[in-house]
């Protein structure tokens, strides 16, 4: 009987996800070889919402190309993110800026997230080491604290996900003093291929509690042909009309 | 009468030491003059550089500002704040800005750094901001895509006066903002931390980009009387809306003011330590010459002078020297502060210290003046200190003479 038990708990040990495994699953799920997305952000503050439309294109998790469609002031506006890079092309000044490190933790465009979320928001494996802080029949929770050398503002991220289809339920982002600074919820959870994607995103500050972001996607095409010049600097300018 | 005389008399029979005591306390009256009124006057040009520069004298600001500087806490109706104002006689200028951040871009760099607008006639009589250009011209009223820029951020974005730039930032309703700008003047404030990080534009043009109409960050006030600051404050703020606040520059530059009142102890404590030991100089002198009298007091006591005519004897030979010594030192100390006043000393013609090295690591006006203050009211108090100080030298002495009996002091050796 001792010995059953026993083997029943390494069976149960094996068939554990690491947190590792954990992070790639659910990368899985909201990332892709390539991307095409529509997106809505909407930022509200205490004096009132503010949408904008985009449309946005990635290969993997290195490369990004975003063109702002709505509203009309901001038409044409184009940003390439390669690796932790970012540029931004502005067709009124005509003119295509690279976004300095000194920068990146400004809001992008008005709303909650920062440059540094457009650029670092994946290199979450690589840059912080995750382990599951605790678990029930539904839900992990994992802790993902950054590596030595990571050059991370977070000092700590706590993200629950879904057990069955391991689908982010929501992160916490704590700063250097562990003090929490802001939550990103996930829902609206579709099925593409076999990604379970949440396609709302809903941003809400710690500090000002008045403010939030959400960001829905109004559609996707996953593991598309995207032209390589849609990633070259040029683009910006090119794709800006 | 009698007792002036005599008293006269004894300082003019040893001209000698007369002469000594009168030239040490003549000297220290007026290095004690002259030291404090420079002292006072190299923190007041400090603070006044540091207030006159661009704080000013009094901000009102959204109370929630000073702790979270964002668009969510602005000022929304500068018009209202603006008719508020104008009952208020003690105040005699004031002018609105609105500071933000941007990213500057050439073609060749780009640079995050203050984007601030002003009014550019108001703001001109109230900060130094147009006295501190250098090359070009200041902003006007009219101006659109017109750019003043610090030297320090124009020589990191290599730019001069007539060439062009780009910036983006958040509008005032978190909207994307951008244009191209001229740079039509640089300014050096010589705080090198100001010059290197800010740029202004004209308000009006700011407003229809940055969706800031009526809308400020700062209204900034100048007060009639600089030493009725706290008393305008509290009439300033009884008379704007709740949500809003005013500081002093006493607040504002809270940590400068107190950096400079411990550099004041500092400066009195170094002084002190001078003054004790040229009080100390004059008390010997004065112990030496009463004690070289004693038998002179054993006869006058014998001859029927009473302990309270010798007291006041001694008293009146002090008082002659501390006047005369307290007059002219005082009259030295109060021209050279006068002087240095107007003329203030060339620092860096002193020293091989690089002034604009040590203002940039303590974030102060790189001013390499160190003026005095002349302040007639100070400059009596300082004097009337010296005098009693004078008198107090010979306390001692008249009390350990005036324990000898008449017999004891004619017999004294």
């Amino acid at each position: 009987m001792k010995i059953l038990f026993l083997s029943l708990v390494v069976v149960v040990k094996l068939l554990a996800f690491s947190a590792d495994e954990i992070i790639k699953k659910v990368e899985h799920n909201i990332q892709s070889e390539s991307g095409y997305y529509e997106v809505t952000m909407t930022v509200t503050t205490s004096r009132g919402d503010r949408t904008m439309k985009m449309q946005s294109w990635n290969r993997g998790n290195e490369k990004s190309f975003i063109k702002i469609l709505y509203p009309k002031k901001d038409r044409g506006i184009t940003f390439l993110k390669i690796d932790t890079t970012m540029w931004q092309y502005v067709p009124k000044i005509e003119k295509t800026i690279k976004i300095p490190s000194s920068m990146m933790m400004q809001s992008w465009m008005g709303s909650d997230f920062t440059n540094d979320d457009m650029t670092k928001e994946s290199s979450i494996v690589k840059d912080y080491d995750a382990f599951v802080s605790s678990e029930d029949e539904k839900i992990y929770i994992l802790t993902l604290i950054p590596k030595e050398d990571a050059a991370v503002v977070w000092g700590k991220i706590v993200m629950e996900v879904q057990k069955q289809n391991f689908i982010p339920l929501k992160a916490i982002y704590y700063d250097e003093d562990d003090i929490e600074q802001r939550t990103l919820f996930y829902s609206n959870v579709q099925l593409h291929g076999t990604h379970y994607l949440p396609t709302t995103m809903t941003l809400q500050s710690a500090t000002k509690k008045q403010n939030k972001t959400v960001v829905s996607i109004e559609q996707i095409q996953f593991d598309i042909e995207i032209n390589d010049a849609r990633f070259r600097k040029s683009a910006l300018k090119r794709y800006s009309r | 009468m009698i007792l002036l005389k005599m008293a006269m008399r004894q300082l003019l029979s040893y001209k000698k030491r007369s002469f000594v005591t009168l030239l040490l306390s003549t000297f220290s009256t007026a290095i004690f003059i002259f030291l404090n009124a420079l002292s006072d006057g190299s923190h007041n040009q400090i603070i006044r550089s540091s207030i006159e520069v661009y704080p000013g004298y009094m901000q009102i600001t959204n109370r929630k500002f000073s702790d979270e500087p964002n668009f969510e806490n602005l000022i929304f109706d500068v018009q209202r704040v603006k008719k508020s104002l104008k009952n208020i006689k003690e105040i005699e200028k004031y002018t609105v800005r609105f500071e933000t951040f941007a990213l500057y871009s050439t073609n060749e760099h780009s640079i995050g750094g203050m984007f601030n607008a002003i009014e550019p006639e108001s703001e001109a009589q109230i900060s130094r901001l147009k006295n501190s250009l250098v090359s070009g011209e200041y902003l006007n009223a009219e101006d659109t895509n017109a750019l003043y820029i610090g030297v320090e951020l124009a020589k990191r974005l290599n730019l001069k006066v007539g060439d062009n730039l780009s910036f983006i930032s958040s509008a005032a309703d978190y909207s994307f903002a951008a244009d191209n700008l001229i740079v039509k003047g640089l300014f050096k404030t010589k705080l090198y931390e100001f010059d290197n990080s800010a740029a202004f534009v004209n308000k009006s043009y700011f407003d229809t980009l940055m969706q800031s109409e009526n809308i400020a960050t700062h209204i900034v006030l100048m007060p009639r009387d600089i030493k009725e600051v706290d008393a305008l404050t509290q009439i300033v703020q009884q008379a704007i809306d709740k949500d809003l606040e005013v500081q002093s520059y006493k607040t504002l530059l809270e940590d400068l003011i107190l950096a400079m009142e411990v550099d004041e102890i500092f400066g009195y404590i170094t002084l002190a330590i001078f003054f004790i030991v040229i009080f100390f100089v004059i008390a010997i002198f004065a112990y030496l010459s009463v004690y070289s009298r004693i038998r002179q007091i054993g006869v006058l006591r014998a001859i029927g002078t009473s302990t309270k005519q010798i007291v006041a004897m001694l008293l009146i030979e002090a008082s002659i020297l501390g006047f005369i010594s307290v007059a002219i030192g005082g009259a030295g100390g109060a021209y050279t502060s006068h002087y240095y006043e107007k003329n203030p000393i060339e620092f860096s013609s002193l020293s091989d210290v690089n002034v604009e090295e040590y203002a940039k690591q303590y974030n102060m006006v790189a001013d390499a003046t160190l003026p005095a203050e002349y302040n007639p009211q100070k400059i009596a108090i300082e004097m009337l200190i010296m005098f009693v100080l004078n008198l107090l030298t010979v306390i001692y002495p008249i009390l350990m003479i005036n324990k000898f009996t008449p017999t004891e002091a004619i017999r004294y050796v």
